[in-house]
């Protein structure tokens, strides 16, 4: 790496760009999280100044508890909307970047998903996903499907009907990211490739596609991380029914904490997120050298 | 890709616009419930007529909206200022100079970013009240600043900007500051305006936070002004839908702002691949 | 180029500059911020202080903050507005919360830092013992408040370990709002006190017609009708294992059950969930025929300008399971319980403004349906207030009968684990999901597991 040269000269300049933001985080996240992480050893209920440490009990708790597995397994399908939304995202910066009139409205339009407040959009597609009279479902049937899926009324359908909000919801994000990104690619590089002869799909799988590596990277990691911890928009449309069948991990935490202030046993269900997070990203991690092209 | 022809841009803006406007379903759908009458909610999808009393009331009535804009404003500018600015600083630290630990410790700020924001609302409420913050704006916009989020975004496109800029500079004995400043910022225009936007959506619509650490009705933000449509037993849709369209123009005001950067990006001629 | 990014750094630098001054001189900026409280509060105590100087009695000015979930134009700003004229010396400020899980949290935190939550109302029996397990509401069983006299038996309900930690102050109630018009049409008179769930469904099937339900359910009343009969029942056998099994429970689930799917005279559960059906609403506007609600209807139906209805709104009781059930108690009894916070530093006067309160000071909220429980008020007084010229849209005869007699009635106190696992079972239930046996064996398999704990 002949180029590190330049960068180690001098040590203590990483520091002083890094340390700002640091303490910041060190005040207002970290402090905050040994508190929560010391709770997982208590039976601590918010407002109740009477508590005891309980050792391991949280723990076995969670292990012997259905609504764990049940809303593990929700989260399970409720990440598939990352990808979804990730690859679809992709497709439509980069139609929205170059091919098209009325880009600025065009990019509006497809951001104004992300930065509405949840409530009205979760009325809306209540409406929308309506089983017998919605126009969802009016569409399905018109186009021959004879009993078309019951959605937010059904147990079986409402995680899938979640993971299309979710992609509707978080293709803004990640579309107005990947926007940014295709700024960083030159006009020359495109050009030398299509005066080689190489078809569309070839620069955009073969060229873009790996140019935007680190873009994807931090969407992936970010896309899941804030997938796994939202609640919000679930909570506003079904409050993770019906009979549970759209409560997540991080809802569960939500409940435990909020309604039941349970926060010790909150706590331990949080780091157990957490450490399924953590894992996931330290995978993600190492695996980038394998496709992450910086 | 390709630079187009009418031929080929034509139909495809067709076809986004088609894409777009089902995108869009739930926001034309607050206008129009905004404008119907009590008793059309839910019942209909577009007003019998008009009805402007709902949008009058959000700026007159019992419930006036100014000074929660206001509110809102203060906090989200400021906040997403400082996260701005502090982020952007340790982005370049991580991305383009090297000390001990600093692979390890971009790790660590990856994993606080896990960490599920409810459980932490306990011991935030007593740090925050240990600090005399508690009930006051700095509640909300001190931890704002410190964004992890906006170190990991900016230190993926830091990382994007090819290394001989900055590394001719540096021969030319420029110091990191002077990269960053002079540089580096410049460069990541399109990066910066696209984390601001992100980021001063998420304060504009924070909810969790405002609600429990801002206590006195005079602090509201527009989230908690919204509450006030839930009344005991059925919700005032007409009236929240009215604050919510009214609550979306500041944000569509930034995107606009901002994107002119996300267009304009890294003139070609500056940057050679 | 250069000036510009110059410039935003020293835009940055001023607001961290900012920041630094706030870090300086906290107590100042905290009032600036807050001028409502943090100013106010300060300003209490600075008074108080120089009170020896001044003398007692005069500019001893004490200011109260109120939390309550009633909006403030539905009648609570008018209440203070009152009280604050006539109490120059004691002022009181409202904070309206919503009454859900974030809501209550967030009055909750207000409680234990002791400022700005003087008084607040409580809702549920559940947020009641969390306070005053939290030790954030003051025992009143020494107050010298007789609140067994002024509100009636039905306020020890609300008692906890024996005692009063605050005052029940409006009538709870619960009944099935009747559509007269479309009764007298079916050739159905106004029913019987007494009636039974299968009347209900007899009633449902006949009122039934295109475009208009026989029943409609709001939310809030879904699970008050079958917990009056574990109220009566006992939670629990007298073996100790749960009662969630009990065969009223199979016998009034299979009748709803019945009537969503079999005589379609109610809406389906998945539907209701899912069109957000505004039950108030399309029961003023003749979509159902009877509306299973609480008392808080009133407000909308008494608002002819936004719901217009030209029919008589008649009432019956909630209906029992079987005509022979013993002990089936009747949701309703007492509720809008006011405390005072043991944190607070004035609770003497907070005591003060929760007697004026309970005896007839909130009586300007009687028109949005609540009306005061004390024997202090004259409930005609109240009853007029609600329905000042609306009278004749109201059967008068079973208004007198329902809405204003008296029946036992019940505060469950059954912890929100359980509760909310009991919904995710008859939920399977009515969704077609689970049958009923396995349903009822499941309620009563989680209750004892949550309740061991």
């Amino acid at each position: 790496m002949k180029r590190r040269g330049w960068v180690q000269r001098q040590g203590w300049v990483g520091y002083a760009f890094v340390l700002p933001n640091m303490l910041g985080i060190l005040i207002f996240l970290i402090l905050p999280a040994l508190f929560s992480f010391g709770l997982m050893f208590t039976d601590y209920q918010f407002s109740n100044p009477r508590w005891s440490f309980t050792g391991l009990d949280n723990l076995r708790r969670l292990f012997g508890d259905d609504n764990f597995y049940d809303s593990l397994k929700h989260t399970g399908i409720f990440l598939l909307s990352v990808p979804a939304a990730l690859v679809l995202a992709f497709l439509v910066a980069l139609v929205l970047n170059r091919s098209v009139y009325l880009k600025g409205l065009l990019r509006g339009m497809f951001f104004l998903p992300y930065i509405s407040s949840g409530v009205a959009v979760a009325f809306v597609w209540m409406l929308l996903f309506q089983p017998s009279h919605g126009p969802i479902n009016e569409a399905l049937r018109w186009l021959g499907v004879v009993s078309p899926p019951g959605w937010f009324a059904d147990s079986g359908s409402a995680m899938y009907a979640i993971d299309v909000v979710q992609v509707w919801f978080m293709l803004g994000y990640n579309m107005i990211i990947y926007l940014a990104a295709l700024q960083e690619v030159s006009a020359e590089q495109l050009e030398a490739a299509r005066i080689d002869g190489a078809s569309t799909r070839t620069i955009t799988w073969r060229i873009l596609w790996p140019l935007v590596s680190p873009t994807t990277f931090l969407l992936l990691i970010t896309g899941l991380i804030m997938t796994m911890k939202s609640f919000a928009l679930i909570q506003a449309i079904t409050q993770g029914g019906p009979s549970g069948s759209t409560t997540i991990l991080s809802l569960f935490v939500y409940k435990t904490a909020f309604s039941y202030y349970e926060m010790g046993y909150a706590s331990t269900i949080s780091w157990f997120l957490f450490a399924c997070i953590f894992a996931i990203t330290l995978i993600q991690w190492i695996g980038q050298k394998r496709w992450v092209h910086y | 890709m390709n630079e187009g022809t009418m031929k080929s841009k034509l139909p495809i803006t067709v076809v986004m616009l088609v894409a777009g406007a089902f995108m869009i379903v739930p926001f034309l759908w607050m206008i129009s419930t905004s404008l119907q009458t009590p008793a059309e909610v839910f019942k209909q999808w577009l007003p019998s007529k008009l009805d402007w009393s709902s949008h009058r009331r959000i700026w007159t009535g019992n419930y006036n909206f100014l000074p929660y804009y206001l509110n809102s404003l203060k906090i989200a500018v400021i906040g997403t200022a400082g996260a701005l600015f502090l982020s952007a600083l340790a982005a370049y630290g991580f991305a383009r100079t090297e000390f001990k630990g600093r692979n390890a410790m971009f790790l660590v700020y990856l994993s606080m970013m896990m960490i599920p924001p409810q459980v932490i609302f306990v011991p935030k409420f007593i740090l925050f009240n240990w600090l005399h913050i508690y009930n006051t704006h700095w509640a909300l916009i001190l931890p704002a600043m410190f964004s992890i989020f906006g170190v990991f975004m900016l230190r993926q496109f830091f990382m994007g900007i090819p290394r001989e800029i900055t590394e001719s500079a540096f021969l030319d004995g420029a110091g990191h500051f002077t990269i960053f400043f002079r540089l580096v910022l410049p460069l990541a225009k399109p990066a910066l305006a696209t984390f601001a936007i992100i980021d001063f959506s998420w304060q504009w619509n924070d909810y969790e936070n405002a609600l429990v650490f801002l206590q006195s009705p005079k602090l509201y933000t527009i989230p908690l002004g919204l509450q006030n449509f839930i009344l005991e037993n059925n919700v005032d849709y007409n009236g929240m839908m009215a604050a919510s369209s009214a609550a979306i123009i500041p944000m569509i005001v930034i995107f606009l702002l901002g994107q002119k950067y996300i267009i304009q990006g890294i003139s070609s001629s500056a940057v050679k691949g | 180029m250069k000036k510009k990014w110059l410039l935003g750094a020293a835009s940055v630098m001023m607001v961290a500059g900012l920041l630094a001054g706030c870090g300086s001189d906290n107590g100042g900026n905290n009032g600036g911020n807050g001028n409502a409280n943090g100013g106010a509060t300060e300003g209490n105590g600075a008074q108080s202080a120089g009170g020896s100087d001044a003398g007692s009695g005069t500019g001893e000015k004490i200011k109260l903050t109120l939390w309550g979930a009633v909006p403030e134009e539905a009648g609570a700003q008018a209440v203070l507005d009152d009280w604050n004229k006539a109490n120059p010396d004691i002022q009181v400020e409202y904070v309206r919360y919503v009454n859900d899980d974030p809501g209550n949290l967030k009055l909750d935190t207000a409680l234990l830092t002791g400022q700005d939550a003087d008084l607040y109302m409580n809702y549920t029996l559940n947020r009641l013992q969390k306070r005053v397990d939290a030790g954030t509401a003051v025992d009143l069983s020494g107050s010298g408040y007789d609140i067994d006299g002024q509100m009636g038996p039905d306020a020890a309900q609300w008692k906890i370990g024996g005692k009063y930690y605050g005052i029940p102050t409006k009538k709870n109630m619960g009944f099935i709002w009747l559509n007269k018009k479309m009764l007298d049409d079916a050739g159905l008179p106004v029913p019987p006190i007494d009636w039974t769930w299968s009347d209900l469904r007899d009633y449902a099937k006949k009122l039934t017609k295109d475009g208009v339900y026989g029943l409609l359910q709001h939310d809030a009343m879904f699970t008050a009708t079958i917990d009056g009969t574990v109220a009566g029942l006992g939670l629990t056998k007298p073996d100790g294992s749960s009662n969630f099994d009990n065969d009223l429970w199979k016998q009034q689930f299979q009748i709803l059950h019945d009537m969503m799917f079999v005589d379609k005279s109610t809406p389906e559960y998945g539907e209701q969930l899912t069109s957000k059906m505004p039950v108030d609403t399309m029961f003023l506007q003749g979509e159902a025929a009877m509306l299973s609600a609480g008392e808080f209807i009133f407000r909308n139906a008494n608002n002819l300008k936004d719901y217009p209805h030209d029919f008589q709104i008649a009432f019956a009781t909630i209906p029992k399971v079987t005509a022979d059930q013993k002990d089936y108690k009747y949701a309703g009894g007492l509720g809008d319980v006011l405390s005072v916070n043991a944190k607070s530093k004035h609770q003497e006067a907070a005591l003060k403004f929760a007697e004026w309160y309970a005896d007839g000071g909130m009586l300007p909220m009687a028109s949005g349906g609540r009306i005061p429980s004390s024997k202090s008020v004259d409930n005609k007084q109240a009853m007029d207030l609600m329905l000042k010229g609306v009278e004749d849209k109201y059967d008068a005869d079973s208004m007198n009968k329902v809405v204003f007699g008296s029946f036992p009635s019940f505060q469950l106190a059954v912890p929100q684990q359980v509760l909310d696992a009991r919904k995710e079972e008859y939920e399977k239930y009515f969704l077609n999901k689970q049958d009923l046996d396995t349903t009822l064996a499941n309620m009563a398999k989680e209750h004892e597991e949550l309740t061991k704990k």
